[in-house]
């Protein structure tokens, strides 16, 4: 669009040309594994669907005991494309998931962590605990049987982490027990203290990539690369992706809108064979993995300083990869990738079959 | 006939046509967005019907006030006798009105506004009557309908 | 006796407890009676529970009305049409943009003068 009034008046005031050129400066690395460029851009743009369905859904949702699944329930059948709001809001939160997984692994694997790019990988990883939390505060607000009892049972096996255990489950269920106070507590954070974290920790994210450029893997660095500018050539190409993505979303959301369960009442049992999401189906299989005690000690303590080890581990993987840090291969590390992501992908599909 | 030079040039074309659909696409998402952020909950009702004897034994230059929607209306008995049926909404800022029997008008405490016993508005800033309504009798119903609705009652 | 088993062996196997009773009539009223009071009582509560345990209140997440299910499909295909032609003229906007960049003349002069 020609405007050269306008453009004047913006000139005037601000650096436009500043602008142009530093967006011109950013160039993508052409080869054989860019397409796992778009990964952390689909994980974005899928927040951004959750962050306006949300927006959308707690216009009409009420956080309480009494109210919030009839709430959901009025939404679904009473409003205009209230069941498909919610519906893309519920597989909205499936792929960006999905894809923050895939990204995960994907930048595990190709070692985009290394120096210098150590603090991308520690504010991305902060970020998937805030997303997991996501997930787990969102289904609850359900107030279903299901939830009821998946919430229940995580937050119970938060608390059994020796010394913070018990001051983390108090913290998250707001009383002894999953009780109303859990889901105000748990709707707080889905809706206010989350999205504000993960505002800030996106930008932080985002910021320092523009900052250290598209990593190119190691198996590559030796070849000069062919960039290609990002304004406008891979804006089209990520924009034609995000669409794609969108046509997925939609049509998941049209065929397979989610069901609801029947309220969820405490004193009753838990359904049968009730499971927590997809997303936390592998820490249950592991804790299912270790006996009740091993050599006199709480096994499922055990599991779980175990779990929380790996966790950790993975968490500080930039500062162990030495090697990579020096621009060298690092196969030993490689391995310990494909064998987090083969075990991610067993216990996950293990539970899930079970 | 075969022109020699295109009349547009490849760019024009193409960001037409981009942007073209990209503005069809985005007001089709955003007419289904308005659609639901604008629930057709709780709209105004055309007219409201109310039990006869709920209403006959009302005393003179009183009210009783009856569910007009998500508002409220007034069944008003005038020291005369006269029946009257009003929106007792304010027509300033739609604060609710009440009725000051002792001076025999409406009072809209928000702003001090003043209504007669007919509902025109003689002091304070409310610039127009407050909006009255028909009453009709339909054996042991009474329906308190909007000026020039036509009631269409459903078959029981 | 005997035959009395041999039949109500043969009613059990057809799986009709009442007409199983309905032989034991001739020789113990009493029982009988206790027995058919207890199957009138526990028919209608096995009748009911058995598919109670079962049946989940179905909440309705998609459309019901026939009207509505038509204009949902009907705007998925029109909403896949709009995006594959988004995806149409986004590639055509990709190759128009690479062939010029080929043509090399984004490499301007750096220090040419702007015309105002």
């Amino acid at each position: 669009m020609n405007c050269p009034r306008l453009k004047e008046w913006l000139e005037e005031r601000y650096d436009l040309e500043g602008v142009k050129r530093l967006a011109k400066g950013k160039l993508i690395p052409e080869h054989r594994y860019d397409l796992w460029y778009y990964t952390g851009g689909i994980t974005l743009f899928l927040f951004i669907v959750q962050f306006l369905t949300g927006m959308l859904m707690a216009l009409y949702y009420v956080p309480h005991i009494d109210f919030a699944h009839k709430s959901i329930i009025e939404i679904v059948t009473k409003l205009n494309m209230g069941w498909f709001f919610r519906s893309l809001h519920h597989w909205g939160a499936q792929l960006a998931i999905v894809f923050l997984f895939i990204h995960l692994f994907g930048t595990l694997l190709l070692k985009s962590y290394r120096k210098p790019r150590e603090f991308v990988w520690i504010t991305g990883f902060i970020l998937l605990g805030i997303s997991i939390f996501f997930g787990l505060s969102g289904y609850l607000l359900l107030w279903d049987e299901r939830a009821f009892a998946a919430v229940r049972v995580a937050t119970g096996g938060a608390g059994a982490l020796p010394l913070v255990g018990g001051f983390i489950k108090a913290f998250l269920r707001g009383s002894m027990d999953v009780t109303g106070d859990t889901l105000l507590r748990f709707y707080a954070f889905h809706v206010a203290i989350l999205p504000i974290l993960t505002l800030g920790l996106i930008g932080v994210h985002i910021l320092l990539v523009q900052l250290h450029g598209m990593s190119v893997p190691l198996s590559l660095k030796a070849e000069k690369q062919r960039e290609v500018p990002f304004f406008p050539n891979v804006f089209y190409k990520d924009l034609a992706v995000w669409l794609t993505v969108t046509g997925l979303l939609v049509t998941l959301a049209v065929f397979l809108p989610p069901e609801i369960g029947m309220k969820a009442d405490p004193l009753a049992p838990p359904p049968e064979n009730v499971k927590p999401e997809w997303y936390f189906l592998f820490l249950m299989q592991t804790l299912k993995l270790f006996p009740g005690a091993i050599l006199g000690m709480n096994g499922e303590t055990i599991a779980i300083l175990l779990v929380s080890g790996a966790i950790l581990f993975f968490f500080l993987i930039p500062f162990f990869d030495s090697k990579s840090a020096r621009g060298e291969k690092s196969p030993l590390f490689t391995w310990i990738g494909v064998i987090y992501l083969l075990y991610f992908l067993t216990m996950t599909a293990v539970g899930f079959f079970s | 006939m075969k022109l020699k030079y295109s009349l547009i040039t490849r760019r024009t074309f193409l960001n037409t046509l981009f942007g073209g659909w990209l503005i069809a696409f985005c007001s089709g998402t955003f007419f289904t967005l308005m659609k639901f952020a604008f629930p057709t909950l709780g709209k105004e009702p055309d007219f409201v019907v109310l039990n006869k004897k709920d209403f006959m034994d009302l005393a003179s230059n009183s009210i009783k006030r009856f569910a007009w929607g998500g508002t409220v209306g007034f069944y008003f008995k005038k020291a005369d006798g006269t029946i009257l049926a009003l929106k007792g909404v304010c027509s300033h800022m739609e604060c609710n009105v009440d009725y000051r029997p002792a001076e025999k008008k409406f009072y809209c405490p928000c702003h001090q506004g003043w209504f007669d016993e007919n509902g025109k508005n003689v002091a304070g800033p409310p610039p127009k009557p407050l909006e009255i309504f028909v009453i009709t009798e339909e054996g042991e119903k009474l329906i308190i309908a909007k000026k020039g609705v036509k009631v269409e009652l459903p078959k029981a | 006796m005997q035959r009395m088993a041999i039949i109500g062996k043969y009613w059990r196997k057809k799986g009709d407890s009442s007409r199983f009773l309905l032989q034991k009539v001739g020789s113990c009223p009493l029982f009988f009676a206790r027995l058919m009071a207890a199957a009138i009582l526990l028919l209608p509560v096995a009748a009911v529970a058995a598919p109670a345990a079962e049946k989940i209140v179905k909440i309705a997440v998609f459309p019901t009305a026939p009207y509505y299910i038509y204009i949902v499909y009907e705007s998925l295909a029109v909403f896949w049409v709009a995006i594959l032609g988004l995806l149409v003229i986004i590639r055509m906007k990709i190759r128009e943009i690479e062939r010029v960049q080929a043509l090399g003349v984004e490499k301007e002069d750096q220090d040419a003068p702007l015309l105002k």
